[in-house]
């Protein structure tokens, strides 16, 4: 039987070839200790990988039980439904090609895909960072959730409010 | 000793730089022609769409005042006083295809309204409906071919 | 004859047992469930669908309220999708006078038929959810701040090819919510200038919505988006061990009160 050093994560075997796992930044060798605030990945993170995975998949077994996907009638080229209406994530674009095609349907889009990219080049300064909310970023915050909802509010605008001809309604009349 | 050509000055890039450099601008080209390659393979060659030339009946199966629609050519005749016309019914908005109405033509989808020459009287499509060039074919009948788009107004004449 | 060997040799059952442990060992060498700090580490370490992990983990990043597993859930669906997806196409044909035929059949035919569509069908639309989510907390706890810029870029293209997946997915059962919703899709497309037309007609194969269209949109929706997303995702995956795990508060200049150096 092999001799396992339980002091050591990894033991002092003569028998052992190393190889470079990775290289780290720091100002000081942490060879042999063990940061408080670190857990084994087997089990803590795993079993809760599985909790989330069994969860996802019994919610859509139940979901895929109670509701039945949509299928409407075979396509027909001759006769568009009234209002035809993309897939929902979409339809606050819609809403706004409706103005506009080329500003809501493409120089927007584009934009929001660029600006979401050079996101973190912009804002670099390592505050707030790892805590929801951190009162140092509140303004960065404040303009993201502002995004967030301004998209939503058009989603559920191009979603709920816009009958045929793509005019204004009240969903609950 | 004879004396070797010596040279004055350093060269403002060396050999290996040099065949590094063209090395790489190979590459970058046979990539650059794959990539187009590529590109050109995808592009759709064949149009494997519905026809572009479409004989639409003797021209007197067709009465003045009347937008005749060929659903699946997805064109109205018109007949007129001027002649006749072939004007698309699919909306330049969004590609929805429009319905005749009264005064011209309507879109279900986000109700751009046309007239009857198909220019655009309402609603959010940017441009009239598309008007293809109508001709006669040696047997008589009409002929519309949606590859040629004319300008809204031109009425082909017998 | 047997009795005189049995002090020197194995007997039949202890062979059988030696080979199964054998073979098992050969497949998982560290055990069943290992106690110990170096089972538990080469349990990770050595197996390769585990590996994506590091070996250890911080302790705030396994907080529920910090993640709220919002990206493990989007994984999860995505491996949900990959799976229905494929047993659909057992059944599928991308061509506009079969498709819509064959939807009815899973719906009506096939033993659970409906089930496989409607799982596929709720874990997309959830998947879009989950990913805009995700992004949103990422946002939210400052997680994408350096050295973790990169991981942010590679996100937002995996979002983008979440979206390119529902959508083009959108167009194959071939009802009328397909065919309308990917015609007024195709023609804001086609409003980009210069590129929008070449882009429409690429992804039609023609100038209206056909047959060409959904075979193109079949092809990128079964292999080249799934395949795309699946790289980027073991990038992903692969930036955030080499970023040093989940962002973590420590990592803020101002180092907070009470950490032991
Ligand atoms: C297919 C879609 C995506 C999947 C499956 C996915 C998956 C994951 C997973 C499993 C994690 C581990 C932490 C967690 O669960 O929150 C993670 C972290 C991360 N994700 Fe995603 N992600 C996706 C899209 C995105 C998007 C759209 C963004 C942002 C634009 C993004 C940016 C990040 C960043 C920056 C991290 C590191 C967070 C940290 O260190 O705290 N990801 N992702
Ligand atoms: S497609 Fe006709 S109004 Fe939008």
């Amino acid at each position: 039987m092999r001799e396992v050093n339980t002091k050591h994560v990894f033991p002092q075997d003569p028998n052992k070839t190393y190889g470079l796992m990775e290289l780290m930044k720091g100002t000081k060798p942490t060879v042999g200790l063990q940061p408080d605030d670190m857990v084994f990945t087997w089990p803590h993170l795993l079993i809760r990988e599985l909790v989330l995975f069994a969860i996802v998949v019994a919610g859509l077994l139940v979901a895929a039980f109670l509701f039945d996907a949509p299928l409407e009638e075979i396509a027909n080229p001759n006769h568009p439904p009234n209002p035809a209406k993309a897939p929902w994530y979409f339809l606050g674009l819609q809403e706004l090609v409706s103005y506009s095609a080329f500003v809501g349907g493409v120089l927007i889009p584009t934009l929001i895909v660029i600006g979401l990219m050079l996101i973190p080049f912009i804002d670099r300064k390592k505050i707030g960072i790892g805590k929801w909310f951190a009162k140092e970023r509140a303004l960065a915050n404040g303009l993201f959730l502002t995004f967030l909802l301004v998209m939503g509010a058009l989603i559920i605008l191009g979603t709920y409010f816009r009958g045929a001809n793509w005019s204004f309604v009240v969903p609950w009349e | 000793m004879k004396k070797k050509h010596v040279r004055t000055q350093q060269p403002e890039i060396d050999r290996r730089t040099f065949l590094t450099a063209l090395g790489w601008i190979g590459v970058g080209l046979s990539a650059a022609v794959a990539a187009l390659g590529n590109l050109l393979y995808l592009k759709p060659a064949v149009d494997y769409g519905p026809p572009t030339l479409i004989r639409a009946g003797k021209p007197d199966e067709y009465k003045e005042g009347i937008k005749e629609v060929l659903e699946n050519d997805r064109i109205a005749i018109v007949r007129d006083k001027k002649g006749f016309a072939a004007i698309s019914v699919t909306c330049t908005h969004l590609g929805c295809t429009v319905r005749t109405s009264d005064a011209g033509f309507e879109c279900p989808c986000h109700g751009s309204q046309f007239d009857n020459d198909g220019l655009v009287t309402g609603g959010p499509a940017p441009r009239p409906l598309d008007w293809y060039q109508v001709s006669v074919a040696p047997n008589g009948e009409l002929e519309i071919d949606k590859s040629v788009k004319v300008t809204p107004g031109t009425f082909f004449t017998m | 004859m047997a009795t005189s060997q049995a002090s020197t040799t194995l007997s039949l059952k202890e062979k059988a047992i030696a080979f199964f442990n054998t073979l098992y060992r050969a497949l998982f060498r560290y055990g069943k469930m290992p106690q110990d700090a170096e089972g538990q580490s080469y349990a990770v370490f050595n197996n390769l669908f585990l590996h994506i992990h590091s070996v250890k983990v911080s302790k705030h990043s396994l907080r529920f309220t910090y993640t709220f597993g919002l990206g493990i859930i989007a994984t999860c669906l995505f491996l949900v999708l990959v799976f229905t997806g494929v047993w659909l196409m057992f059944y599928y044909f991308p061509s506009a006078t079969e498709a819509y035929n064959r939807m009815l059949d899973l719906r009506s035919s096939v033993d659970f038929g409906f089930v496989l569509r409607n799982i596929h069908k709720w874990a997309a639309e959830l998947m879009v959810v989950f990913v805009i989510l995700h992004m949103a907390r990422v946002f939210f706890t400052g997680a994408y701040k350096p050295p973790r810029e990169f991981n942010w870029v590679i996100g937002v293209l995996l979002l983008l090819l979440t979206f390119g997946l529902s959508f083009t997915g959108y167009l194959l059962p071939w009802d009328q919510l397909a065919f309308w919703a990917i015609t007024v899709g195709t023609s804001i497309a086609g409003y980009a200038p210069v590129l929008g037309e070449p882009i429409r007609k690429f992804l039609l194969g023609a100038d209206v919505v056909g047959q060409e269209a959904l075979v193109r949109f079949y092809v990128l929706h079964v292999v080249i988006l799934p395949g795309l997303l699946s790289i980027f995702l073991a990038i992903h995956f692969w930036r955030i061990r080499k970023d040093g795990g989940l962002s973590h508060p420590n990592e803020n200049e101002t180092p907070v009160k009470g950490t032991a150096q």
